[in-house]
């Protein structure tokens, strides 16, 4: 009665992949960074940080679990949190990881002026060597992101050199790294995760064209292809088309024009768009499938908010698109007309007519302009087009249409482009958003409990049945798409469940490297 | 004999004496005035994650918030000190960032320097002797096809071919993916340099080639090439013995010269090949406006467009004495 079990088991342990002869990987996704490996710089943003590990990590739901930290509780107050470490865990020279390494890697980052974001850091402490407590300025539930991406280093052994030759507890050490060339990673064996399938991995830096010829010479296992290449895999390579959130919109100005200007100058409102009905009827007439076929050779699926199948995201704040009628109905009865009958709805003398500006050097977003425009003629509203630089778009975008893209695994990206305190700050709310209740909605999800009871005051921001953000409710944005990232993966490689991937294409997709396993021979 | 030399050398060092500082402040005003803000540069695709306050703190770190000439009086300061400051996109010191990437340009440079000296010559020399029948003419024409044509659209036109078509050479890279740097052949190395180094000679070779063509025809027009032609030597012959004397000052002069353009291509080269060299380097500082990265890049390419034109100079006195006495 034991044995069929038992040989079931062994028969099975025997074909699994995880057993398979350790091999060697070539992924040529780009990705390299610059600056070097140190997560006090901001390295380990996106995808796998590879030698270093974090606090928690996000699993293919984009749920947060723990790596080094067993248990992590937020305070009552909201500004404390007080976190538990996994006593196994071993730098790649052998020595431990400690409560102290988290508080020094915490407190460097804080004051680096790097890429990783701590300005709401107020202090972080060890109470034992494998308890730490952070405390914050104020109540801020987005951190968790910072205790997500943020790998730790070793206080004893940090120093000038370390982003060349990094020394962490995650998954792989440093081999080599040719700048610009090639870096090579091997399993470090110290690490606390479990068996990687991978004797040795190598990241081909390069064009985007050296990454394709090397996939049809057979010399790389993985490769980011631009969506035009996608449908041209080699023979024995799979295609692979990931789900992101790097998304393409329309940002509105929100307010009539005003005399005032920002501090650069810049005019501030739009009269035409300060109008609900107008940002409600594009939103009610773009079709959003079209533009998929148009600006992404069919690549994407439509954008209808900021977040798309995240768990921040409030599918009810979206309204039905492709529906002239909806959208003509909806100007009629705010009193845009086409009085003189050149095509054009007017109100009050005003025309229904403003800019929508791209950058110039960008394509896809030239084509989400044209394609948008051309849509939103038909029901009478002119949306010119204009390509120009970055620099100009600077000086235009608080008072004209803008085609903006955003879409990051964080959810302060909501509330930094539709809260009032971000009006006009760089590139977040052009358009001069304000609204109490969403900024409350905002403000309450920052100060939750808990990452998951800060959900439902994200989806409020959006719609809680009388106003938000979202096409229901002021309508701030009309997003158009999302892209699509396309790669070319062996037909030998078993990426296991894939995340949908933020604003970024390559690297990301390194996220769950180390359970990656090689099916074949 | 040495005294031409040393008036050369003289005047040329008190020429890099004011040429160095109006470069230096020529760079400087032109990187102020690019219309890319560093920060925004550096912070990329994070925008979401780098709040307001941080992105002052990175500006501060690095010095951008102070103004440009007080910025450029403390870089001035640590040049006097030997240091070139720190690179921002590299995040390490900017001689550290050109001495890595140096040499993997060098090499790329220097033979391709090296190969086009010695085909433009050969072939400038044999159209020469063969003016006006079919070889001048193929060659010719060659050459003007090449004169019109850009490196990228070679680099891309090679790959095609003898990359992905033929399958014989690599399409990428210095090495073979997947190998560490203790691994890789020599045979590999050689291998993965022909492509890029047939680019980059392809494209410098055209105006070596007319200009040699052409001071060879002059030779041969003098009377004392029609005295040796009387004797019986034939063009050929005299294309190769005295011709080529008189063509070498001008090519070399010409080709030294020319390092300048030579080097400016590697940055196309590079960028097709992914060689891990200057080129590419210096494309990241510049679209991250990385002052003082591409100030220590603009200043070495200097002194290295420099040092050719002096060594041009000095090339073209030795092969014709008559120009010594000129200075």
């Amino acid at each position: 009665m034991f044995r069929p079990l038992a040989t079931a088991a062994l028969a099975l342990s025997l074909l699994s992949p995880a057993h398979a002869e350790a091999r060697s990987l070539v992924l040529a996704i780009g990705g390299e960074p610059e600056g070097g490996f140190d997560p006090i710089m901001g390295w380990g943003h996106y995808g796998n940080p590879l030698f270093q590990s974090t606090l928690l990590r996000y699993d293919a739901e984009l749920d947060l679990v723990g790596d080094l930290a067993t248990d992590w509780r937020l305070s009552q107050d909201g500004r404390v949190w007080r976190i538990r470490l996994r006593e196994d865990a071993m730098f790649s020279d052998g020595t431990p990881l400690t409560a102290k390494d988290v508080v020094f890697t915490y407190t460097a980052a804080s004051t680096a002026g790097g890429l990783a974001d701590l300005t709401v850091l107020k202090e972080a402490r060890a109470l034992d060597d494998t308890t730490v407590e952070l405390e914050l300025t104020e109540p801020r539930i987005t951190f968790v992101a910072r205790l997500a991406t943020l790998g730790i280093v070793p206080a004893h052994s940090y120093g000038a050199d370390y982003a060349r030759q990094p020394i962490g507890s995650g998954p792989f050490k440093l081999v080599e790294w040719r700048e610009g060339e090639q870096l090579v990673v091997a399993p470090n064996p110290y690490w606390h995760g479990g068996e990687i399938a991978f004797d040795r991995v190598s990241f081909v830096f390069g064009s985007e064209e050296a990454g394709q010829a090397l996939a049809r010479t057979g010399a790389a296992d993985l490769v980011a292809v631009p969506p035009s290449m996608a449908d041209a895999a080699p023979p024995d390579m799979a295609v692979l088309k990931i789900d992101t959130v790097d998304n393409r919109g329309l940002a509105f100005p929100m307010g009539p024009a005003r005399d005032e200007t920002t501090e650069t100058g810049a005019p501030i409102g739009n009269d035409v768009t300060a109008d609900r009905a107008i940002r409600v009827a594009i939103n009610q007439a773009l079709d959003r499938e079209a533009l998929v076929a148009l600006a992404l050779n069919g690549h994407g699926r439509p954008a209808m908010g900021p977040a798309d199948g995240l768990p921040w995201d409030n599918p009810e704040a979206a309204i039905p698109g492709n529906d002239p009628t909806a959208a003509m109905a909806t100007l009629e009865d705010a009193g845009w007309t086409d009085s003189d009958g050149d095509g054009l709805r007017e109100k009050d003398g005003l025309r229904a007519a403003f800019r929508v500006l791209y950058p110039a050097g960008d394509s896809t977003r030239q084509a989400l302009a044209l394609g948008a425009s051309q849509q939103l003629r038909a029901i009478g509203i002119e949306a010119q087009p204009t390509g120009s630089s970055w620099d100009e778009i600077g000086a235009l975008m608080h008072s004209q249409v803008v085609v903006l893209g955003w879409g990051a695994h964080d959810p302060s990206e909501i509330y930094a482009l539709h809260h009032g305190d971000y009006a006009g700050v760089d590139y977040y709310n052009t358009g001069h958003y304000a609204n109490p209740t969403v900024d409350a909605h905002l403000e309450g999800a920052e100060a939750a409990g808990s990452f998951d009871a800060s959900l439902a005051h994200w989806q409020a921001a959006a719609w809680d049945g009388e106003t938000g953000f979202g096409p229901k409710g002021d309508a701030a944005w009309a997003w158009l798409v999302n892209l699509e990232h396309a790669y070319w993966a062996s037909d030998c490689l078993d990426l296991g469940s894939l995340q949908i991937h933020p604003h970024g294409h390559g690297f990301p997709i390194t996220h769950d490297l180390p359970s990656w396993r090689w099916t074949c021979e | 004999m040495t005294a031409w030399l040393a008036r050369l050398v003289a005047g040329r060092l008190i020429r890099l004496a004011w040429l160095l500082p109006l470069a230096a402040v020529g760079l400087f005003a032109l990187i102020s005035l690019a219309p890319i803000d560093p920060v925004q540069a550096y912070v990329g695709g994070r925008t979401s994650q780098i709040g307001p306050e941080q992105r002052d703190a990175i500006a501060s770190a690095w010095g951008l918030d102070r103004p440009a000439s007080e910025r450029f009086a403390s870089w001035l300061g640590d040049l006097a000190g030997g240091d070139l400051g720190q690179s921002i996109t590299f995040n390490a010191p900017v001689l550290q960032v050109i001495a890595a990437r140096l040499p993997a340009s060098m090499a790329l440079v220097g033979l391709a320097f090296a190969l086009s000296f010695l085909l433009g010559t050969l072939l400038g020399l044999v159209a020469g002797a063969t003016r006006g029948r079919w070889p001048d003419r193929v060659i010719r024409t060659l050459a003007v096809v090449l004169a019109a044509s850009p490196g990228f659209w070679v680099a891309i036109l090679l790959v095609a071919v003898f990359a992905v078509t033929l399958g014989w050479l690599p399409a990428c890279c210095a090495a073979p993916p997947g190998q560490l740097a203790s691994e890789v052949t020599p045979a590999d190395r050689w291998r993965h340099m022909v492509l890029p180094v047939a680019t980059l000679s392809v494209v410098g070779i055209a105006p070596l080639v007319l200009h040699t063509r052409q001071s060879l025809i002059a030779f041969l027009d003098s009377p004392a090439a029609r005295h040796l032609s009387a004797h019986g030597a034939t063009p050929l012959r005299l294309a190769f013995g005295p011709g080529l004397r008189h063509a070498a000052g001008v090519a070399l002069t010409l080709h030294l010269a020319g390092a300048g353009e030579l080097f400016g291509g590697s940055v196309l080269a590079e960028a097709v090949f992914a060689w891990p060299g200057l080129g590419q380097a210096t494309v990241r500082a510049a679209t991250g406006a990385d002052a003082p990265l591409l100030m220590g890049i603009g200043l070495a390419t200097l002194l290295f467009v420099f040092a050719g034109n002096l060594l041009a100079d000095i090339a073209a006195r030795l092969a014709d004495p008559r120009l010594r006495r000129i200075a």
